[in-house]
């Protein structure tokens, strides 16, 4: 008797106190009651950077700290959109290379600062030249090219390269421009976190910040101010498991993340398969490094038999739960730069799995099989060698677990080490590997995504630490095609050397592309139409400002 | 007065080694925190960009060179209270870092940790008391129970019941996306809002080990001579329990206190990290796999000496409260 009322009081209150103080949050915002006047009141966004303690930082050059909002708020001469890699004219309207060494940018007129001052060309020559005088701001190397940059009059600013300068095209093209007026009072823009109303050209300025939510709020006076049909983006801080994350995901409650989702379809499309949608555009090229300077994988007869020995399929639906697509053996992302490829290259370079075919292969190469089916060596002997793979990457490691299968298969005998990721760098880095993993290439700045794997002077001897040439390739015919990338403004010819490059890759098989890493990009239309898709891919997801100027009420 | 000088020789020595190792430890494993910090950009499926990476170590700083060298300028800066920069907060610096996470967690885990004491030692009093009776099994076999499930099952559960399904409390976070620290009511009462959940997790999984302690100690110091005389004297049940008994048990309890309020930071990492807390704790396991080495260093010295005070306090109060362990260390 005495109990029941005990217990009946402790529910009330808690149920009282709930609500009460569900009544005064106050924090959680208005709801879309702005329809019908074409605009968008916000949406809501996934994470902001800045870890789980964020503090306010629009540095944009801080690439490793600063919060999202900074790439809302700056931008950058030319957007090189990272899906087909296309250079759309942004903050300069066009550009001409004058000779090899010599570009010349003109700059858009009309456009302001989001304090109310002219933007011109003396901005991008003071951002440049601050770049320069504080190198670790630098962090596209821009001035390993450059030797000078100079305002032309309001509207034209002049790049001299050292050598001809094509290859650092996207680099300079891409550095985002900070106002003159505002960064040359700054004594170290090293340390300067630009923690209040952050000055930019963009179409978004800061509205509000707290570790929890980041907000920034359409710019009116933005250049292109009609494109941009959404009011407020809201970031919102993500928590560090993730799973509290897929389920605010899945009932609607961000218009976009960019998350590794485990079953997307199950749980996100499908809770609502009219609205809820995503799209992973391809991004880094997974491959597999073979140290060089060991045997066989000197022997290209070795490697390129080794091209058919792999079940992709497999790969990309077993241990990538088929969120990828297979990499071309060319070493570019395709479909998006399929201009680049060669003509008449059978599959855009994508070779499938055949294992009788490797099989093949392997014995006309040399590689004869003994009695008890062991594959033998140039030197007589059984080949066996060690696959290493990060173990806490769960996912490279199931995809090693059927490379291997594949390779037990021919005969060869392969075992698995798994060791920290940081280990693994390590060791990938001083050549101390026989076949791991890799990733390379991916970007836009094709100079880089050849030059990055295949470069002689980014190696080193194993033991050393090698710049990013990590499977030791050294060859003139390489290095001479990489050259010609790296100094030709001409299109032509650099679509010639991308073909000799990829003849490289095809024929000589310096690594063995798997896979393409995803870029994670989920989409809700309930507010918001436009986002880029596989049908649409005029951006991939992480291109945020090309992707706000597409975006318009849904229904409209 | 021996005892104590011999105590503070102990905790001098211990901090030192302490201070060795945490220099050590992180600069004896292989990885690189600009790597750490890009790939928390990037993810692992991206390129890693050589020149970005160039730059943000020479950004950072990271120190190359005699290990020896850097061991001084590390004691140095250390005697100096300076530590740095942090890497993944760049630019700033360690201790703003820590100031603005300390008291979320000094909030949270201090005040559950004090009423889990207070909650554990009374119930296992109260078992201890009622012992063989039906309330002693019920807390025994019910703090035993619950000391089996695992603590971020249970922090989950309470995610999912009491944020996700019924609505009632925000499912993380110090406090609401819309509202920033300052000293209103509204936001007191959004960041009590945003305790509860978390708190509710440490109070159910925290009294445990003090209840069981508490208990056992307690059944124990009853059967000894002293209360079976008190007993025969006739004294009534509670003045037993409370003065005989309990009095007694709780010094090995108090020690335990001591101690788990200096390692307070070790034991916040998992809740605050299934509840999103920006506490103390979180900036550790952050600190960590970004391989924030300043943060890091600052971060473990701080939990060692917060460990080496409450030890040394605990030593220094127990030669106080009990002159048998001064005597004993005497002779």
């Amino acid at each position: 008797m005495i109990r029941r009322p005990w217990r009946t009081t402790l529910v009330a209150v808690a149920a009282s106190a709930a609500l009460v103080l569900t009544g005064c949050t106050g924090t959680e915002g208005a709801q879309n009651s702005s329809a019908g006047s074409g605009m968008i009141d916000f949406l809501n966004y996934g994470d902001f950077g800045g870890g789980t303690t964020p503090k306010a930082n629009y540095n944009p050059y801080l690439d490793a700290t600063k919060l999202s909002a900074a790439d809302y708020i700056y931008e950058s001469l030319m957007y090189v959109e990272t899906y087909s890699c296309k250079a759309i004219p942004w903050l300069a309207t066009s550009y001409q290379w004058s000779d090899p060494k010599t570009l010349v940018y003109t700059i858009r007129n009309g456009v302001k600062w989001n304090d109310g001052q002219a933007f011109s060309a003396k901005d991008v020559e003071f951002t440049f030249n601050m770049l320069k005088k504080f190198d670790v701001l630098d962090t596209q190397g821009v001035w390993t090219f450059l030797s000078s940059v100079k305002a032309d009059g309001d509207d034209k600013v002049t790049f001299s390269f050292k050598q001809p300068g094509a290859s650092a095209f996207t680099q300079v093209s891409g550095v985002k421009i900070v106002p003159e007026h505002v960064w040359s009072k700054v004594a170290d823009p090293t340390t300067f976190v630009n923690a209040t109303a952050p000055v930019g050209t963009g179409p978004m300025k800061l509205k509000s910040f707290n570790p929890r939510q980041l907000v920034v709020e359409r710019n009116p006076d933005y250049w292109q101010a009609d494109k941009i049909k959404v009011n407020e983006l809201r970031f919102n801080k993500a928590d560090a498991g993730g799973q509290v994350e897929q389920l605010k995901l899945s009932r609607g409650e961000y218009d976009t993340n960019a998350m590794f989702v485990q079953d997307i379809k199950k749980a996100y499309v499908d809770r609502d398969p009219k609205h809820h949608h995503y799209w992973y555009a391809p991004g880094g090229v997974i491959s597999v490094y073979m140290n060089l300077t060991k045997a066989p994988f000197d022997d290209v007869g070795f490697r390129k038999a080794l091209t058919t020995a792999f079940d992709d399929k497999q790969v990309i639906d077993k241990a990538q739960l088929g969120y990828v697509t297979q990499a071309s053996q060319s070493g570019l992302v395709v479909p998006g730069q399929k201009d680049w490829l060669p003509q008449g290259l059978a599959d855009d370079g994508r070779i499938g799995y055949d294992a009788a075919a490797a099989d093949k292969a392997l014995t006309d190469a040399g590689y004869t099989k003994d009695s008890k089916g062991r594959r033998l060596g140039k030197d007589g002997k059984p080949i066996s060698f060690s696959f290493k793979v990060p173990g806490s990457y769960v996912d490279w490691v199931a995809a090693a677990d059927i490379l291997i299968k594949n390779l037990q298969a021919l005969g060869i005998t392969v075992s698995k080490d798994t060791p920290t990721p940081d280990a693994n760098n390590q060791d990938r880095a001083t050549g101390n590997y026989d076949m791991t993993f890799g990733v390379f290439g991916g970007g836009c700045n094709m100079y880089a995504n050849f030059a990055d794997p295949l470069n002689s002077a980014r190696t080193a001897p194993v033991g050393k630490k090698a710049a990013s040439n990590e499977i030791r390739w050294q060859d003139p015919k390489t290095d001479e095609l990489l050259h010609t990338l790296q100094v030709s403004p001409d299109e032509k010819a650099q679509k010639e050397a991308v073909a000799g490059l990829v003849d490289i890759m095809m024929n000589q098989v310096p690594t063995i592309p798997i896979w393409y890493g995803a870029k994670w990009f989920q989409y809700d239309t309930t507010k918001a139409e436009g986002w880029p898709s596989a049908d649409d891919p005029y951006a991939d997801g992480g291109n945020g400002q090309v992707v706000l100027t597409h975006l318009v009420p849904a229904g409209s | 007065m021996l005892y104590f000088l011999r105590r503070t020789g102990f905790f001098v020595a211990t901090l030192w080694a302490a201070v060795t190792l945490n220099f050590l430890i992180p600069r004896l494993q292989p990885g690189d925190p600009a790597q750490a910090l890009l790939a928390r950009l990037q993810g692992n499926t991206q390129a890693v960009n050589p020149v970005q990476l160039a730059a943000i170590r020479k950004m950072l700083g990271t120190q190359d060179g005699n290990l020896l060298s850097q061991y001084w300028d590390y004691l140095g800066a250390v005697a100096h209270g300076q530590f740095g920069v942090s890497y993944s907060y760049y630019p700033y610096s360690v201790t703003a870092m820590i100031a603005t996470a300390l008291p979320w967690t000094l909030i949270l885990v201090g005040v559950t940790q004090i009423a889990s004491f207070a909650i554990g030692t009374l119930l296992g009093a109260w078992a201890a008391y009622r012992r063989n009776s039906r309330v002693d099994s019920v807390i025994t076999l019910g703090s035993t129970f619950v000391g089996t499930l695992p603590f971020f099952w249970i922090g989950l559960l309470l995610i999912f019941v009491f944020a996700i399904t019924l609505n009632w409390f925000p499912d993380g976070g110090g406090y609401g996306g819309g509202s920033s620290p300052s000293w209103s009511w509204l936001f007191f009462s959004d960041a009590f809002q945003h305790s509860v959940l978390p708190a509710l997790a440490l109070l159910i999984t925290g009294p445990v080990g003090w209840i069981i302690g508490m208990r056992n100690n307690m059944v124990q110091t009853l059967g000894e001579d002293y209360a079976r005389l008190a007993r025969a004297k006739g004294l009534p049940r509670r003045r037993i329990a409370l003065t005989y008994g309990a009095r007694i048990a709780i010094l090995p309890n108090v020690t335990g206190f001591a101690i788990a309020l200096g390692g307070l930071l070790g034991g916040t990492v998992l809740v605050e990290t299934i509840f999103n807390y920006p506490g103390l704790g979180r900036l550790l396991l952050e600190a960590v796999s970004n391989k924030d080495y300043p943060l890091m260093q600052a971060l473990f010295l701080f939990t060692t000496i917060g460990v080496l005070i409450a030890n040394f306090l605990a030593d220094v109060t127990y030669g106080f409260l009990d002159p048998r362990v001064r005597r004993a260390e005497a002779t």
